[in-house]
């Protein structure tokens, strides 16, 4: 690949007002039509290979990062086009710290300049209604640099139609760490304005009483039956007995939180079983975005690099494009999103046929 | 950008704007950008003040707009048109790639078998400088009636013992097996056996490795099989060991959800304070109790999809799949490793 300047004459072809406008309208038509099918409503772009694209070109390194920031604008806009809700972007990781301090810096100045711009074009970007949000550690930054993060997203904050998340000193493994932690705080803190038990609407005497007449009866004229039904389906033992579940869930409560009772005095926490992965979940810095559909990485490095690993280790589609981040365009995007089309409709047909077998079972 | 323009070169404001193109006041980038810009959204989510301002606009481009919906109607139409054609031209287009690719795997496969000799795999791998120390790969338990040969759990058997096999000729001491419901856990020794005969019947009764399965949560198998050799030639070396660990959905989220779950359960006893809950503490536990982060991991499905592999072990693992591939395969498994040898590692440097 020759550099920037050889390719002067293409240029000017590409910028002469009836090739551009053919451009456009060329864009337009493939951005609606791609409307037409399933859109992916959360994705994910890992910015990669600005600066082996400057070393390519012999440019320099920040300017590589320059040109990368133009290509994510480009990439922004044919998201909201299609319909993407929520898109992603890994701006800057922890581990970015250990690069050059030169580098470092110029990133950081990159990201206040660019968010101060954005601030200043408050009116354009409401357009797309888009609202920034930035994912991370935010006593990693300074200080210039959190106050143009700040505006940037009181700015944007009224915006609901799609969100750009940008993580900016981010590693995935620190936020799990960090919703766990959250998670541990949450249900280490003392509630003390909930009902205490004492308070609860169920008395422990009477639904002894009931359990001990319902055990009575199951001897007396149920007790030959009772097995029966247990090794016939779940479904006419749920119709069966309901009372019986529900009696043995409460009673179960009731003794947790008795035996807590015992040991802590007054004190009362939220029971640590009722943790679950959606807990976690919704302590994530994604919390309220769709789960991630589609998760991109240019430059051919075919690894996570601690980025989104709670959110795609599940259904994602993970791609890896060997093109380079500030090459990334339309014309990169458009297969990965129709084969992405493409996948799902496979899916869609595959869950309808599998539900098809089940039915005629 | 002039900023960072005097970081990059180190010009003054002046030389800087002797150099390069003026400086855009804010209106003037506005006017730039504004024909790439999409349409001003409709009143309806605007607010009031905006609201108005829309409506009076309409009226006054009433005409106008009604000839806007015609060309609507016409715009939909050709979206629908372009969509279903772009769709058309892809799915011929999937359909003749994943055709030519599994004739070509099909092809190298069969001019570079294995021949289920160690030798040859060595061989293959002479020329990578650099091996994954530990090796995950995640394979399904196809319950279809379609995949003839190896549907079920037999052939998920028959093919956890092949990539033992492979890996450990290939020199490979630690492998993880990810399958996602975690059936071969309830068969421990079973799995076992049948690796150990697999891998007999590549090395041969005397240069089989040593082999120990286990499986986070449950105790390591490795019954006492016959005692190391008592080489009466003391050139003779050590044979060989591999590790074969056997991980499921539950080693993913889960875990996670219980290490998350006993720290709770201590915090509310006051033995863990908040700040002692970092990342180094996480790591140390979920490394101890699942495993290790795997240097490469290999995928036999024709996409990228990790179906709940454990999140916390990925973070720099490389991924390898070959796309289009469709089951367990030698190919895939030697390309891995030529594809790994090759790649520089950046550490975010």
């Amino acid at each position: 690949m020759g550099s920037l300047h050889d390719s002067r004459i293409h240029k000017w072809f590409a910028t002469s007002p009836p090739v551009a406008w053919t451009v456009r309208q060329l864009r337009e038509l493939l951005i609606g039509s791609l409307k037409q099918g399933p859109v992916p409503q959360h994705v994910a772009f890992v910015m990669d290979g600005n600066r082996r694209f400057a070393r390519n070109h012999h440019i320099e390194t920040v300017e590589g990062h320059n040109l990368g920031f133009e290509s994510l604008a480009r990439i922004l806009e044919v998201c909201y086009k299609t319909g993407v809700k929520v898109v992603t972007i890994y701006a800057f990781s922890i581990e970015n710290f250990k690069r050059s301090r030169h580098e470092v810096d110029a990133l950081m100045t990159m990201a206040k300049v660019k968010l101060e711009q954005l601030s200043e074009h408050g009116a354009l970007l409401d357009r797309y209604g888009a609202s920034i949000r930035v994912l991370g550690q935010r006593n990693l930054m300074k200080p210039d640099v959190l106050a143009a993060v700040d505006k940037a997203v009181t700015m944007t904050a009224h915006n609901k139609k799609a969100v750009l998340n940008v993580c900016f000193p981010y590693t995935s493994r620190d936020e799990i760490t960090t919703a766990v932690m959250k998670t541990v705080e949450t249900y280490s803190t003392p509630i003390h304005n909930l009902a205490s038990p004492a308070k609860r609407a169920f008395s422990e005497s009477h639904i002894t009483q009931h359990l001990r007449k319902q055990m009575l009866g199951d001897e007396t004229d149920a007790g030959a039956e009772q097995p029966e039904s247990r090794s016939a389906s779940p479904g006419s033992k749920d119709a069966g007995n309901p009372a019986e579940d529900e009696v043995s869930s409460s009673t179960s409560t009731a003794i947790n939180s008795s035996e807590k009772d015992e040991s802590h005095g007054d004190v009362t926490f939220l029971d640590p079983e009722s943790i679950c992965a959606q807990t976690l979940t919704d302590n994530m810095m994604t919390a309220d975005a769709p789960p991630l559909d589609l998760l991109v990485r240019t430059s051919g490095v075919e690894r996570l690099s601690d980025f989104m690993l709670w959110q795609c280790h599940e259904n994602t589609s993970i791609v890896f494009l060997k093109c380079l981040w500030p090459e990334f365009d339309l014309w990169q995007f458009l297969p990965v999103l129709v084969e992405w089309q493409w996948q799902q409709k496979k899916l869609q047909e595959e869950q309808q046929r599998i539900r098809g077998r089940v039915k005629t079972d | 950008m002039p900023s960072i323009a005097i970081a990059a070169t180190g010009l003054t404001p002046a030389e800087e704007a002797a150099f390069r193109r003026k400086q855009l006041s804010v209106r003037e980038r506005e006017e730039l950008v504004k024909p790439f810009l999409p349409s001003e959204p409709d009143s309806s989510s605007e607010n009031a003040a905006s609201k108005a301002a829309a409506r009076h606009r309409r009226t006054a481009q009433n005409a106008k707009l009604n000839k806007k919906k015609k060309h609507g109607y016409f715009k939909s139409l050709l979206f629908f048109a372009t969509y279903h054609f772009i769709a058309l031209l892809f799915s011929i287009f999937f359909r003749f790639r994943r055709a030519f690719r599994l004739v070509y795997t099909k092809l190298i496969s069969l001019l570079r078998y294995h021949h289920r000799t160690p030798e040859f795999i060595a061989l293959d791998v002479s020329q990578l400088n650099k091996l994954p120390k530990h090796l995950s790969v995640i394979v399904e338990l196809n319950n279809d009636d379609e995949q003839q040969g190896n549907a079920g759990l037999e052939g998920l058997v028959n093919d956890v013992c092949e990539i033992a096999a492979w890996a450990s000729s290939a020199g490979i001491t630690f492998l993880s097996v990810y399958e996602r419901s975690g059936v071969l856990k309830n068969y421990l020794p079973q799995t076992h056996t049948s690796i150990e005969s697999t891998l007999e019947s590549y090395f041969g009764p005397t240069r089989k490795p040593t082999l120990s399965l286990r499986a986070p949560h449950l105790s390591s198998y490795s019954p006492p099989t016959t005692p190391p050799q008592t080489s009466t030639n003391g050139a003779h070396t050590e044979r060989q060991h591999l590790t074969v660990l056997l991980l499921s959905e539950h080693d993913g989220r889960d875990t996670i959800v219980d290490l998350t779950r006993t720290l709770a359960e201590m915090a509310q006893r006051g033995d863990v304070r908040r700040e002692q809950i970092n990342q180094d503490l996480v790591d140390a536990q979920l490394s101890d109790h699942v495993s290790s982060e795997p240097d490469l991991l290999i995928l036999f499905s024709p996409t990228v999809q990790l179906k709940g592999y454990p999140p916390w072990q990925l973070r720099l693992t490389e991924i390898f799949h070959l796309p289009d591939n469709r089951g367990v395969n030698y190919q895939v498994f030697i390309r891995a490793l030529y594809n790994y040898a090759k790649v520089e590692m950046r550490l975010g440097r």
